[in-house]
């Protein structure tokens, strides 16, 4: 059971590991995706505000030419600190005509697109990021408009720290959760590894714990129960088995022992002898016949000898049965009546023939001089039934039910022939078939019943 | 010429036990303890019968008889077995064995068996009709006749007078009777057998005629010449 534990302890670990990482890869695939997205949103937002501008201005120049442009960039000049807006016009010989630049930034060709530069604020030695785009104008003139991308770069870097944050959370979040569903799991399994190892060390009425919320865990545990319902049955059956087999050994082997003793007697005849032995042998063979009922009532009990089972005409295999005990019947003055028909079964024809025989030899026991007995076959649903019906005085209700108990006999006389192992066989072979023995009373007589599936 | 017989066998007492008794009934025998022992002797032919335990150390029983009809050795051989359960004995005959006996057993059970099984070759099934004394059994026309008289028997009747012929002479156990004529492999608790026997006797003797099936005290029945 350790090792069980231990196991469980490993898989426990291996779930919450796997769910964690698999729960993290799938938010950091989210927030890359958040950041990447909105890094280029801001960039291009910029561009097409920056190329917005640069159109307005050439419009400008184009309508009131150099001095107009200058104007128009004086004009926007106090509002962009505020929006991080740069703006350079410089003439033909490279002086600077209008804006917010000390002079026109080194390698950067007008008319070439986009340029990303660090350019010095001011008179400070503070290096800014700028992104600009640049024009060269009709009569020469250069126009550069660009945005201070500082801010941007900023918001980049918060962006970048809360999308840390965020994964960092859900992997917490994601160890947690898995902890915290696997002790829900483990705790369950634990009780019934608990309740397990003290049913191993002996205590069979323990039962796996319910918490009646009806789910799989309760359903699991009480199909456990169920099993262990049965394999506490079988254990006290067997029990009070070992306990009757003793009881019902011990009876003829201490009968024997008084014979071989007698036999040592001095001064008996041979005659006396020979009875002596007859006697002896009938109890050994009296052991030895218990023996046999018994192993083939266990055998039976395990479904040993079912790939024996070929197809089987009941009413074939009654008739030849009734055919061995006419004569013994009409001996006694009984008659056998077989009635009815079924179809072929799927069945191990020696045991049936065997169930048959005992159950009539039952009833022959009972049957009062001049009585019928009467075998039935027929089907019932997916059964098909061999019943055998006496005229006899029946059973105390009481008693119906034990009667396919081992070592049960309502014979207040027990005779050596019958040690209360017939009925327990032929319950045995009914259950080997799928299906059950039963007696009830008849008034008058005793209807005992084979049940048996017609498919297994 | 005298019988050699062949008795596979572990256990010691029972193994001495059945070759005492053979040998005083003036049978030749061998011996072998393990079942590998057993298949060397049983292909090495010679035999007239084996006695075959069904568990053996080296190889079982069940295998070695296997092993032995797959080499195409066709001597009859009687299985034991303390397993008396019935889809065991059924299996033992499927694999191939001849008959069966459980443990434990009489000696003239197993004396009663070896003997029917040695006399199957001698009298073939096509053998027309049967004899015994003043018993005439046709078994192509089914009549059965006693000093001329004609007697008419059920079908099962019929059955069970030329199990006996063909075992003429021998003991015919209760057992062997279930076994060949009913095909039941268990043991029933009343005297089924003795009262077919009975009929039979009443349909086969006149009064006042030597009785035909004789009853062999603690051991069965027998139908003999003299």
């Amino acid at each position: 059971m350790h090792n069980v534990l231990l196991s469980l302890r490993n898989s426990r670990t291996r779930l919450v590991l796997a769910s964690m990482v698999l729960s993290t890869l799938l938010t950091a695939a989210i927030l890359a995706m958040v950041y990447v997205t909105a890094n280029r949103t801001i960039a291009s937002e910029t561009r097409s505000v920056v190329s917005a501008e640069l159109t307005g201005l050439s419009d400008e120049y184009e309508r009131r030419g150099v001095i107009g442009l200058m104007n128009a960039i004086e004009r926007r000049l106090p509002t962009a600190a505020d929006r991080d807006a740069l703006y350079l016009l410089t003439g033909r010989q490279g002086t600077k005509l209008a804006g917010n630049l000390v002079r026109w930034p080194d390698g950067v060709v007008a008319g070439s697109g986009w340029v990303e530069l660090q350019l010095r604020k001011g008179d400070t030695d503070e290096y800014v990021p700028i992104s600009a785009a640049s024009i060269r104008l009709p009569g020469g003139e250069r126009l550069l408009v660009g945005r201070d991308a500082l801010a941007r770069q900023q918001f980049d870097r918060i962006l970048l720290r809360s999308v840390a944050l965020a994964l960092f959370t859900a992997f917490a979040l994601s160890l947690l959760t898995g902890w915290l569903l696997t002790r829900l799991v483990f705790s369950r399994l634990k009780d019934f590894a608990d309740t397990a190892d003290n049913i191993v060390s002996g205590d069979l009425s323990l039962r796996m714990p319910l918490r009646g919320t009806g789910d799989e865990f309760d359903q699991v545990a009480s199909t456990l129960n169920n099993m262990l319902d049965r394999i506490e049955d079988l254990i006290s059956n067997l029990r009070t088995t070992s306990n009757s087999i003793a009881h019902d050994l011990r009876s003829p082997l201490s009968r024997l022992r008084q014979r071989v003793e007698a036999l040592s007697e001095p001064g008996k005849t041979d005659d006396e002898r020979e009875v002596d032995m007859a006697r002896a042998t009938g109890e050994i063979d009296h052991v030895l016949r218990v023996l046999t009922q018994l192993t083939e009532i266990s055998r039976a009990e395990a479904g040993l000898g079912r790939e024996q089972f070929e197809p089987v005409n009941l009413r074939q295999l009654v008739e030849d049965v009734v055919e061995l005990y006419e004569p013994v019947a009409s001996d006694q003055g009984i008659q056998l009546d077989v009635i009815g028909a079924a179809e072929p079964i799927q069945g191990h024809r020696p045991l049936l023939s065997q169930a048959l025989s005992n159950l009539l030899e039952n009833a022959m026991r009972y049957a009062p001089h001049g009585s019928t007995i009467t075998i039935g076959i027929r089907e019932d649903g997916p059964f098909s039934l061999l019943s055998v019906r006496d005229r006899g005085p029946g059973v105390p209700e009481a008693d119906l039910a034990r009667l396919q108990m081992p070592f049960v006999t309502l014979d207040p006389a027990r005779t050596q022939r019958n040690a209360g192992l017939g009925l327990a066989l032929v319950a045995a072979i009914s259950h080997m078939h799928g299906g059950a023995f039963v007696a009830r009373n008849c008034q008058p007589g005793l209807e005992t019943t084979l049940k048996l599936a017609r498919s297994l | 010429m005298s019988r050699r017989l062949l008795i596979v066998e572990d256990d010691e007492d029972t193994r001495d036990f059945i070759a005492k008794g053979f040998s005083e009934e003036g049978y030749v025998i061998e011996v072998a303890s393990d079942g590998r022992e057993g298949l060397y002797h049983a292909t090495d032919g010679g035999f007239d019968a084996v006695v075959l335990d069904r568990m053996l150390p080296g190889l079982d029983g069940l295998s070695l008889i296997k092993s032995m009809r797959a080499a195409g050795v066709k001597t009859p051989v009687l299985m034991l077995t303390a397993m008396s359960a019935v889809d065991e004995r059924v299996k033992g005959l499927r694999a191939g064995a001849d008959d069966y006996l459980v443990k434990p057993f009489s000696f003239q059970e197993l004396h009663a068996r070896i003997e029917a099984l040695l006399r199957r070759p001698q009298e073939s099934e096509e053998t027309p009709s049967l004899t015994c004394r003043d018993l005439e059994m046709d078994l192509l026309t089914r009549k059965v006749t006693r000093s001329g008289r004609e007697i008419t028997l059920t079908p099962r009747e019929f059955q069970i007078l030329e199990f006996f012929l063909r075992r003429k002479n021998r003991v015919v156990s209760r057992t062997m009777l279930l076994e060949g004529v009913w095909d039941y492999h268990f043991d029933p608790n009343t005297n089924v057998v003795d009262v077919h026997i009975s009929k039979l006797r009443r349909q086969l003797d006149e009064d006042g005629a030597d009785p035909m099936i004789e009853t062999v005290r603690g051991a069965g029945y027998m139908v003999s010449d003299a």
